[in-house]
């Protein structure tokens, strides 16, 4: 009998799941004893003491530290620039500009041309211009505002809407036509003539900025000719190939750490051009630097969720089928190509049953900052716009906005080649459950018989989405490695952004080993260390990464049965793994514990290497989602009250449920955040600057902003034929349907629709001004 | 990033005012304002004389008159839960409340409040405006969305960002002021530099003074006040906004009263206009609607600022409504 108190790894009387037999799969968990549960983080503790290091906290023997002068014009050619004041000044180690021949590099090359890293033509405010090192961050910023520009100073254009008319000055010498898309099914022509209903509107969501806790940069350092940086990214593997691509190094001298980073939202999938600047500054100094960005220059350079000018025409039989869907979109990537239009016409293809669909995307070049993907790119813009419009649609033909999209749902996905179906759809029963929990009906009917009620108006709105993604992919390769007293290492190449993704994988190694989450020791984001893994997004990380750690932990097991046979001379196929100990199951007394195993003492540590399988063919795996929220209206100053959110969502298997609730609230706060806050503003009539580069005048929803009463109500069950876990992406559909379903719901409680965003007091009391008015 | 300074923390208030003969010297009292400024580069600092050490700026009391003495370094949420200012100050302690958020309400001072800087964006930015030395006033033609409907004055289109002045001004309240040629008092109501006056200040103070208290008087019986503010977002915002009331009631009958708007003008914006209409009346749903339309008759929106017409309008009902209902 073995001394169980001396077992501090594996957790008692705990069944695990079955193992396969050596190379076989594990098949699809039934019953779960550990994911699903409501599991603290892992690293709950480091992230609230502080001893958590982020990039931000990376601080090196002899580290000096970087800063960049950026073009304050939305538009200009760098003429000159003076940097010799700048090379005197007291600290200074090193100054790079464009000239400078070790930074004399292509940045990249794309549909728009090339662009190098310090690119004399600058196309919007905030392009690098120059960098400098010095021994203290004021040392730097001192020496930057030495730097002498000479800029000819061009005319811009800031406003999309103004980019295609003629006399617009050209972002590109291509002219400010990025890419024009359509797509096309059916027949939307006779589409609209089928219909009984058709109805029209235009739409408009304005620019947001991504706004993660920690801002961008990185830590740069040379040993020799290698490089190691440690960057707040959501990809490692992402930020090492883009440096080793533009310095011209082999991927193995450069390594890139990111173990915490303090959140991305999309804008960290790639490396930024900081990165690059500060290995170079490195070099030149010999010595490391570490370069993090200011918020305003993160609000300048570095991402936003564009601006989008949408145009949705709708047909609808009086029972409630949609006969045709006609949509249009002009938004900008700023000066980049693509990325304006992204995915914002998704939904209106692949929602809702309908045989006639037409979209036509228009990227416009502007003298603005980039867009990069932001949490469900494209997604929350295509929702503001169907979705109002199915609610409009409702009410056009006299039917309840959740009946109406009931009428509609999708069997398969209508948009992809060969029309393949979902892997597991769960939006009938989003609507159906969420309207049930929210109890949609009687709030309604309710909130609708008000209108005696003096000047305060409550509403309830809801809306849905799918995401077009969210299914996970190859590749992955993760390494769970068993030690000889029991306990366990994970390592991994993913990047966990403040979700959960390494507690959820601690789970899932806890599932299949029976030993305790805190048992696990977790090294992730580390091209040094880890293996490949694409970045951290596109709600794809538990589903990709989760199936590989579970086989890397099967395969952790079979190897320690195989010893088991052997110790126990019987075969392996007679063997079960009970986490402390493995046993036949033919014959009880036939048992050893694991950390018995000879085997395992002479080799020290059990390798389990697992690998992310293909997903099923021709299917589809994408979340979906439904969200229900009541407001109240002060209609005599257009105040907005957010009173309740219910979020019902299938995202298949819920891994933990704390951190699954955590991705629901903050999704729709960031939802609240376009709904009624949120917007970039540029001075696009007089300089083209940006005004808002604070937190201050950039307003995101604080907590009296977001209701209090939000409920996260899952939807079941597992996907069992998405992978292995039964698991699909959850962190981005969560804030889909949020802002459309705040406007829906402020429109039930005014009888006014809202199409452009923020729904604030500025827009709201003058819509309410202007209707008394008519009257 | 900050500019090189250098930082004195003084003992005496007459101490604080020599240093402040120094060139490009400024006082920090809570620095909830200062060191954004100074992050920004908004204006020259060569020294930073903090005055928290001085201890007669410190605390709230009450005159033999019944009057409210708060020293200027009090912070605004002192203000905002003190006790006496709450029963006899009601309106006063609702416009502590809703300054800000909490952190920075415990941090910034009701001296500091009073003599912020402005939020336009043009001025706090990478822009040479005029309230800078510069020869253009941006938000004209510009975003102009948080701008003044009133007292621009043709230069400059600024709104006071201050909660707390409109509710002083409101209740008839002075500043003392301490200076090298000794102390002095000003009613709030004259505190507030108008932009055609002088674009480049926001008070009366001269270089080296010193706001040292705030004298509130003791209100007349029938005495009502409140504060109502509509912002952007529910906390951590200024007033797109706002209605500071001090009104004296005999019944139901308004006998007299203050009106003072925030996020209007340039400077605490008295609405006449609202006074006149309420003197002597009852509060009935009529009056409200006619004052409501007279506050804003005189208005002159920007570009993008039209919305606080109807907005204005909206709180000035809703607010004497508010008060009629408890009368």
């Amino acid at each position: 009998m073995a001394d169980e108190s001396k077992d501090i790894y594996f957790v008692q009387g705990i069944p695990v799941p079955d193992t396969p037999l050596p190379g076989k799969e594990p098949e699809a968990w039934q019953e779960t004893n550990v994911v699903g549960k409501r599991l603290p983080r892992v690293d709950a503790y480091e992230r609230v003491s502080g001893s958590a290091v982020y990039p931000s906290d990376v601080h090196l023997p002899n580290m000096l530290h970087g800063a960049i002068l950026r073009c304050p014009h939305p538009h200009a050619r760098v003429r000159n620039v003076d940097t010799s004041a700048a090379s005197r000044m007291p600290g200074v180690r090193a100054v790079i500009r464009g000239t400078t021949p070790e930074a004399d590099l292509v940045w990249k090359k794309d549909a728009a041309g090339e662009m190098r890293l310090f690119d004399p033509h600058c196309r919007f405010e905030g392009e690098e211009v120059a960098a400098v090192a010095a021994e203290t961050p004021y040392q730097a910023r001192d020496a930057i505002n030495a730097i002498r520009v000479d800029y000819e100073v061009l005319p811009f254009v800031a406003d999309e809407r103004r980019a295609l008319q003629a006399g617009s000055p050209p972002v590109h010498s291509k002219g400010n036509l990025s890419k024009s898309d359509t797509y096309e099914r059916g027949d939307v022509t006779r589409g609209f003539a089928a219909a009984e209903v058709v109805l029209e509107e235009s739409y408009r969501t304005e620019c947001e900025l991504h706004t993660p806790l920690e801002p961008h940069g990185c830590v740069a350092s040379w040993e020799g000719r290698s490089l190691t940086v440690w960057e707040s990214t959501q990809g490692v593997y992402a930020v090492q190939s883009r440096v080793a691509e533009v310095l011209k190094l082999p991927l193995a001298r450069v390594r890139v750490i990111g173990h915490y980073m303090g959140g991305g939202f999309g804008s960290k999938l790639e490396a930024g051009k900081y990165t690059v600047i500060a290995a170079l500054l490195a070099r030149q100094s010999a010595r490391p630097v570490k370069l993090l960005l200011t918020r305003e220059e993160t609000y300048l350079a570095v991402g936003n969720r564009p601006p989008c000018n949408m145009t949705l025409k709708a047909g609808v039989k009086r029972d409630g089928t949609l006969t045709a869907l006609e949509f249009t979109c002009l938004a900008t990537g700023g000066a980049s190509p693509a990325g304006g239009t992204s995915l914002v016409d998704w939904l209106i293809r692949d929602l809702y049953t309908c045989p006639n669909v037409r979209t036509t995307l228009t990227d416009v070049f502007t003298n603005a900052g980039p867009a990069r993907a932001f949490r469900a790119p494209g997604h929350p813009q295509g929702a503001w716009a169907l979705e109002q419009m199915m609610d409009a649609l409702a009410e056009a033909v006299g039917m309840d906005p959740v009946r109406l999209r009931l009428k509609n749902m999708a069997a398969f996905s209508q948009a992809r080649e060969g029309n393949p179906a979902y892997t597991s759809t769960g939006f009938r029963k989003c609507l159906e459950q969420g309207a049930a929990a929210f109890g949609w009906e009687k709030a309604r009917r309710e909130t609708g018989a008000q209108a005696a009620r003096g000047h305060m108006r409550r509403g309830v709105g809801m809306a849905g989405c799918l995401w077009v993604a969210g299914g996970g992919r190859p590749p992955s390769t993760v390494i769970v490695k068993l030690f000889s007293d029991g306990s366990v290492n994970l390592n991994m190449g993913a990047s966990d952004l403040g979700t959960g993704t390494k507690t959820v994988m601690a789970m899932v190694v806890a599932e299949e080993l029976g030993i305790k989450p805190e048992a696990i020791q977790i090294e992730n984001a580390d091209t040094g260390t880890t293996q490949y893994a694409t970045p951290s997004g596109g709600s794809k990380t538990v589903p990709t990464e989760a199936p590989a750690v579970r086989n890397a932990a099967v395969q952790v097991k079979q190897k320690l049965m195989e010893m088991a046979a052997a110790a126990l001379k019987t075969d392996v196929s007679e063997l079960a793994y009970q986490g402390r100990e493995i046993v036949s199951r033919r014959d009880a007394s036939k048992r050893i514990a694991v950390k018995d195993l000879d085997a395992l003492k002479r080799q020290g540590v059990v390798v389990g290497v697992g690998y992310r399988g293909p997903n099923p063919k021709n299917k589809v795996v994408n979340p979906f989602g439904a969200q229900f929220c009541e407001v109240e209206v002060n209609t005599k100053t257009g105040e907005l009250k957010i009173l309740r959110f219910v979020a019902a969502h299938d995202s298949g298997r819920v891994m933990n449920r704390l951190t699954y609730d955590n991705q629901v609230f903050g999704g729709i706060t960031m939802g609240i955040g376009l709904a009624m806050t949120e917007a970039r503003i540029l001075d696009a009539g007089q300089t083209g600057k940006m005004v808002n580069r604070n937190w201050h005048d950039y307003k995101l929803p604080t907590a009296l902003d977001v209701p209090a009463d939000i409920t996260s109500l899952p939807i079941g069950p597992a996907d069992a034929e998405a992978n292995n876990t039964g698991a699909k992406g959850l962190g981005e559909p969560v804030t889909i349907p949020t802002a459309a379903a705040v406007a829906n719901a402020v429109c039930h409680a005014t009888g006014l629709r809202i199409t452009q965003t923020p729904i604030n007091p500025l827009q709201l009391v003058q819509r309410l001004a202007e209707r008394r008015k008519e009257g | 990033m900050f500019p090189d300074f250098d930082y004195v923390r003084p003992q005496s208030l007459q101490a604080a005012i020599t240093h402040l003969a120094d060139e490009a010297a400024v006082v920090h009292a809570g620095g909830t304002d200062l060191l954004g400024c100074l992050r920004e580069h908004i204006f020259a600092v060569k020294k930073v004389v903090s005055i928290s050490a001085v201890k007669e700026l410190h605390g709230i009391d009450e005159a033999a008159d019944g009057a409210l003495r708060i020293g200027a370094l009090t912070t605004i949420r002192t203000v905002a839960e003190h006790p006496l200012v709450r029963r006899r100050f009601s309106g006063l302690a609702q416009s502590a409340s809703e300054v800000a958020s909490p952190q920075l309400r415990n941090q910034g001072t009701i001296g500091g409040n009073i003599c912020q800087k402005p939020r336009c964006w043009y001025y706090r930015g990478d822009f040479n405006c005029l309230r800078k030395g510069g020869g253009t006033c941006f938000a004209v033609d510009g975003e102009n969305q948080f701008h003044c409907i009133f007292g621009g004055g043709g230069t400059c289109f600024i709104v006071h960002p201050s909660d707390i002045a409109p509710c002083l001004v409101a209740l008839n309240a002075t500043a003392r002021v301490a200076g090298p040629s000794g102390v002095r008092e000003v009613p709030l109501e004259k505190f507030f530099m108008r932009p055609e006056v002088d674009v480049q200040h926001e008070t009366v103070l001269e270089p080296r003074e010193i706001v040292t208290q705030i004298l509130v008087p003791p209100p007349a019986a029938g005495t009502r006040s409140a504060y109502r503010k509509v912002r952007a977002r529910r906390s951590w915002d200024f007033a797109l906004a706002g209605v500071a009331l001090a009104l004296r009631f005999d019944g139901r009958r308004v006998v007299e009263g203050r009106v003072v708007l925030s996020g209007a003008a340039p400077v605490p914006w008295r609405s006449a206009e609202v006074e006149q209409t309420i003197r002597g009346k009852e509060l009935d749903s009529d009056v409200i609607a006619a004052a409501a339309k007279a506050a804003v008759a005189e208005a002159e929106p920007l570009g993008k600022n039209g919305y606080k017409i109807p907005l204005f309008q909206g709180v000035i009902e809703e607010e004497l409504a508010r008060m009629s209902a408890s009368a």
